[in-house]
């Protein structure tokens, strides 16, 4: 009874409060992620470089997804598009696939009671180092390791033991494109191998002490118990590793130094970036990198709301566990009289 | 996890280390970029103060140096003209004592700064925008308008034309009190290129940066028996005896020594000697472009050429010190003390200096005058020192190599005879391209479009060497016009 | 008996197992663990080289002497008589790779950012979960569904507008719009839904505490943890931020570490890569060292599932 006078008081009194607490989070995200959203989107109606101020309804739109428009090189950047998009997605596979696997496998390994392995502390600070390291520097260290020539250390050891000629590790367009692909995984692996393991840790030990009784060796364990119950968190660092992949620019924007880029590694990121940050105005491409931008965000909302579904479920569990909580912990207030000896 | 904790020493030690060499170099660094900042008011203070003193400074400096220009031109006619200029009529302010100029590359800056005394700022110094020319032409425009201190800054012919015409990057000579007949002795196609839409002059360039071939006699007698200057010459006289040769020293050498290192330097060769147009209106005139490709497949097919060689590159520079190549393309600015040849490509073997298969040009960069600048007189002196004067221009071609965009001084070096280039063998590479310097046009033939499309032909070429002529070329002009939605082919 | 011989004991056996299965994951996990060092011992390595060492054997495997005299080049405090080309190999690289501002700004940017995300993301988990309003959920709803929209997709339109209010070279663009944090926003709330204790407030409230008061002399110190597990996320995220940082400064005196590694990357002429290396050491090593200092924190943050960027 008195529970409910208080909160009945509480909704009167104090909902100003709430709305003055996130007050200053609406405010800011407003002018500077919406507004710039919107601007980006009238921005996509408008045209490139000397013709930037004039409005040209979808032509950006229909120039880079169907090569249909107004410029000459209509075709020609609807080719370039769809590359960055299709390098996107290879880059992401590329390195998503041994990442996930490398992780899975690590993430077993560590959390199996049975194995003793030293310094696993060790290992797990080691291996999550590189995620912490600037992106822009890690290409540049890259760069500076696997340059083309023999002056640079890689090359220069595989032509000491015998080598004959060196390999294009940063302008060959395959070549460059696994070597994206491994310093994304290098980068992420530590990463992706915690989550998981906080993941496999959360399955109750009891299953596998069972599935121990009745005899099941660990592959049959892994395949019939972790991986089933792993798959929520499976599905969320796909989603959020696809999200990422579509964001991917200081790597593949960097490993080719930045201005003498080079269409093998143009991710959408990159795309956009280019054609809106080319000198003034007048020179930028701001149309383009909008429709593009525009493309990006209605893939990334179809994404997101697949991960939205996927972890609904959960979310709707962990609320009831939450509101019983609440309820009593609001026993436990009224009867301890306002809580005070907390 | 005792391993763990020897790493954790060994990487903060580095760590306390290294900053404590940041903390060292840091200040001497920065103590005395401070100093003006802290003295920005006063000194501005100062001048307001004391506007007469100022004004009287720099009537002098201007008077000093027209003085000397109009004495060795010998000219009454010029000295004539000269005479409203030299009244000085700066109309940007002096509110600053640091005079900053923006530049992408410094090799001649350095060279300036050596020999430079300023009149009245406290320091001279140059702020780099951009590590190479490519980047630097997109990102000038904001850094320019970025309200940081700028007072000149250095363009290159490819892209000089979007910020000299328009007003809110770049202000008239003019307004520092130097016009267009302060010129009568440049190279006249570095005034017309320095003149916007409206004729009005708003950049000045210090060099005529006429290009040549320079090759390893060494290589040149052990392979092609050829032991003078005119007769290696006599030998790349024109593009097909270039070929010729290419094909003699690889048979000659069994492909151990190639003719020259990268297609950038032959692309600078062969296109600007075209003097034909990139853009024609608002066409891609894609003549060049495809002449320049099937020339370089017959280079790369015919192994006269590494492809993958990247220019300036160690492994280009290392073609020369290791005898792997007969020459280079090199501008007038790559010859001086401490430059490519010098330093880097010719430190091993006999070099000598020719004109090449075409007379060419090779960059040439323009300083211009930011609206912004507020360091007008030492701005006008460095201007003048660099670009007008013969005196102080003759002593900066003596000393950076670098041929001065003045025939006066010019032809003092040649007939005095007195440059003698150390890495070439004593040679004075000045007599070799005084010709070439008179014969550069290019001024109705630039565009602004002109980085962006030999960066883009020459990276298409890069990654795509092994196609056929036809796609390299496709997938250049496409890649053109997807950059450039204004131009069509 | 003799099928013991025979078999060996089955607990040898399952033994034996066990240390073969442990030897294996060892050796792998020794190997990844090189993969993971030997490029940063080696960039360590190679900054204590000078550039003719490198060009000379770009394989160095061991310290070399050299670290002084990069250090040297990078700070332009070089003889006068070291020659003309060494001294504009300084003047360049010392004019683009200013370490102290670099490390100045990247810090401003970082620390500042840090601070308004923790806070204001606090402030705003707190409101979601302690007030009840008609908009809550609405908001909470709002704050999940744009956690993912990338950065890229509204920076054409942010730059133009930073570009009309005159914010490019500004550091707000780059601190201000921390304070909208969405996803920290989302792990604050779901920590504070777990463990806050919401009859603390009503005491306090009892005591006469305003409800501002409360939040910070209250709510703060319970959310301590939460909040340094977010503090150290995005300090990192913010110093490593290349892509907003390189849109909106253009001016040197503003360079924060990542623009000048990029900087350093684009230069065509005059590389010298013992400098080029300690270029990158320097903005490499500091990162690694407070990394090993904090690890377990940081490990059992990104276990609570905390960052994916």
């Amino acid at each position: 009874m008195a529970s409910a006078a208080q909160s009945r008081i509480k909704s009167i009194s104090y909902a100003k409060y709430g709305y003055m607490f996130i007050a200053p989070f609406f405010l800011v995200y407003c002018f500077f992620q919406i507004w710039p959203l919107i601007y980006t989107f009238i921005l996509s109606f408008k045209g490139n470089q000397s013709n930037y101020d004039s409005f040209v309804g979808l032509d950006n739109y229909t120039t880079i997804l169907f090569g249909q428009g107004m410029a000459a090189g209509a075709a020609a950047t609807k080719a370039e598009f769809l590359q960055a998009l299709g390098n996107t997605f290879v880059l992401w596979f590329g390195n998503f696939v041994p990442q996930i696997l490398l992780s899975l496998l690590l993430a077993v390994w560590f959390t199996d009671a049975k194995v003793k392995l030293p310094g696993k502390g060790f290992f797990k600070v080691v291996m999550y180092m590189p995620n912490i390291i600037t992106a822009a520097s890690v290409a540049a260290l890259y760069v500076n390791l696997f340059g083309d020539s023999e002056y640079y250390f890689v090359n220069s050891l595989l032509m000491n033991a015998g080598m004959a000629d060196p390999i294009h590790f940063v302008t060959d367009p395959t070549i460059s494109k696994i070597m994206v692909m491994f310093i994304q995984t290098w980068l992420w692996f530590g990463n992706t191998m915690i989550m998981l393991m906080s993941g496999i840790m959360g399955i109750s030990p009891s299953l596998f002490e069972a599935a121990d009784i009745d005899g099941a060796n660990s592959t049959q364990q892994f395949f019939n118990i972790t991986l089933p119950l792993l798959q929520p968190i499976m599905v969320y660092t796909l989603v959020t590793s696809m999200i990422g992949g579509l964001q991917m620019f200081d790597l593949p924007y960097l490993f080719h130094n930045g201005a003498q880029f080079s269409r093998s590694l143009e991710t959408v990121a990159v795309y956009i970036y280019y054609n809106f940050n080319k000198g003034t105005v007048e020179q930028a491409s701001y149309g383009y990198a909008g429709a593009a931008s525009i493309i990006i965000f209605g893939i990334t909302a179809i994404l997101g709301s697949v991960t939205f579904y996927v972890n609904r479920d959960q979310d709707a569990a962990a609320k009831k566990k939450q509101r019983k909580l609440a309820e009593k912990q609001q026993k436990a207030r009224a009867k301890q009289g306002g809580g005070l000896t907390i | 996890m005792s391993k763990l904790k020897r790493t954790l020493a060994l990487l903060a030690t580095l760590a306390v280390t290294s900053t404590a060499f940041v903390a060292c170099g840091g200040k001497k660094e920065d103590s005395p970029a401070p100093t003006p900042a802290e003295n920005n008011n006063s000194v501005a203070d100062d001048a307001n103060a004391g506007d007469a003193g100022d004004a009287g400074d720099a009537g002098d400096a201007g008077d000093a140096g027209d003085a000397g220009d109009a004495g060795d031109a010998g000219d009454a006619g010029d000295a004539g003209n000269d005479a409203p200029a030299a009244g000085g009529e700066i109309s940007l302010p002096d509110t600053d004592d640091v005079l900053t100029i923006v530049c992408w590359t410094d090799t001649d800056l350095n060279n300036m700064f050596d020999i430079y005394t300023p009149v009245q700022a406290s320091e001279v110094k140059y702020q780099q925008c951009g590590g190479n020319g490519t980047e630097a032409s997109t990102q000038y425009a904001n850094y320019l308008n970025s309200g940081d201190d700028v007072d000149l800054f250095v363009a290159e012919a490819g892209w000089i034309l979007n910020y000299i015409n328009d007003d809110s990057m770049s202000a008239p000579l003019e307004q520092l009190g130097i016009s267009t007949a302060d010129y009568a002795d440049a190279y006249q196609y570095t005034v017309e290129i320095g003149t916007d839409n409206n004729g009005v002059l708003k950049a000045a360039s210090w060099q005529a940066a006429a290009g040549g071939w320079a090759y390893n006699a060494d290589l040149a007698e052990q392979y092609l028996g050829v032991t003078s200057e005119d007769d290696m010459q006599a030998k790349v006289s024109s593009w097909d005896n270039f070929k010729a040769t290419a094909e003699e020293l690889k048979t000659a050498s069994d492909g151990a020594v190639t003719m020259t290192v990268s297609l950038g330097g032959l692309w600078q060769a062969f296109s600007t000697a075209q003097n034909a147009a990139w853009v024609d209106g608002t066409t891609i005139n894609t003549g060049i472009a495809s002449d320049f490709v099937a020339m370089a497949k017959e280079y790369v097919d015919g192994g006269y050429i590494d492809p993958s060689v990247k220019q300036w590159g160690t492994e280009w520079e290392n073609y020369g010190k290791d005898g792997k190549t007969l020459g280079y393309f090199f501008s007038t600015w790559c010859l001086g003390e401490g430059a490519q040849l010098d330093t880097n490509c010719g430190t091993a073997g006999n070099w000598r200096l020719i004109q090449g298969p075409q007379e060419y040009f090779w960059g040439g960069s323009w300083l211009c005058v930011s609206p912004n600048c507020n360091t007008a007189t030492e701005a006008a002196n460095f201007i003048r020192t660099f670009t007008c004067n013969a005196d102080t221009m003759e002593e900066y071609a003596l000393y950076s190599g670098d041929f001065a965009n003045n025939k006066v001084a010019m032809n003092k070096i040649i007939s005095d005879g007195s440059n003698s280039n150390p890495s070439l063998g004593g040679q004075d590479q000045f007599a070799v391209l005084a010709g070439v310097a008179e014969g550069i046009k290019m001024s109705d033939s630039i565009s602004k479009y002109d980085q962006n499309l030999k960066d883009t032909l020459l990276n298409t070429l890069f990654e795509n060497i092994s196609d056929d002529a036809d796609t390299i070329l496709q997938k250049f002009t496409d890649q053109a016009l997807a950059d450039n939605t204004d131009l069509n082919a | 008996m003799s099928m013991q011989q025979q078999y060996g004991a089955p607990k040898d056996n399952y033994h034996k197992q066990i240390m073969i299965k442990s030897t294996v994951i060892l050796i792998v996990c020794i190997l990844l663990t090189l993969v993971c060092l030997v490029p940063i011992y080696i960039l360590i390595v190679n900054a204590t080289h000078t550039h003719t060492e490198l060009a000379e054997n770009p394989s160095q495997l061991f310290f070399g002497g050299a670290l002084g005299e990069n250090m040297k080049i990078l700070t332009n405090n070089i003889a006068e008589d070291a020659g003309k080309a060494l001294r504009r190999v300084a003047r360049q690289y010392s004019s683009v790779f200013n370490i102290g501002r670099g490390y100045l700004n990247s810090l401003i940017i970082a620390g500042c950012t840090t601070i308004l995300t923790v806070f204001f993301s606090a402030l705003t988990a707190y409101g979601l979960v302690v007030y009840d309003f008609k908009l809550n959920s609405a908001a909470y709803t709002f704050i999940i569904g744009v956690m993912m929209i990338p950065v890229q997709v509204s920076s054409a339109g942010f730059v133009r507008f930073m570009y009309s209010l005159n914010l490019i070279n500004n550091f707000i663009p780059l601190i201000v719009p921390a304070i909208a944090a969405p996803a920290v926003i989302f792990f604050m709330h779901s920590s504070l839904k777990s463990t806050f204790p919401l009859s603390i407030v009503e005491a306090a409230r009892i005591d006469g505490c305003s409800e501002f008061r409360t939040f910070i002399s209250v709510a703060m110190p319970l959310m301590t943890p939460a909040m340094a597990v977010q503090a150290i996320f995005a300090f990192v995220q913010n110093w490593n931020n290349y892509y907003t940082q390189n849109m909106i400064l253009k001016n040197d005196k503003m360079m924060t570490v990542p623009i000048m590694v990029s900087k350093v990357l684009q230069f065509d002429k005059d590389v010298n890569y013992g400098v080029n290396y300690l270029c990158i050491a320097l903005s490499v090593v500091p990162i690694v060292v407070v990394y090993l200092a904090l690890s377990k924190f940081i490990i059992a943050g990104v276990a609570l599932g905390g960052v994916k960027e």
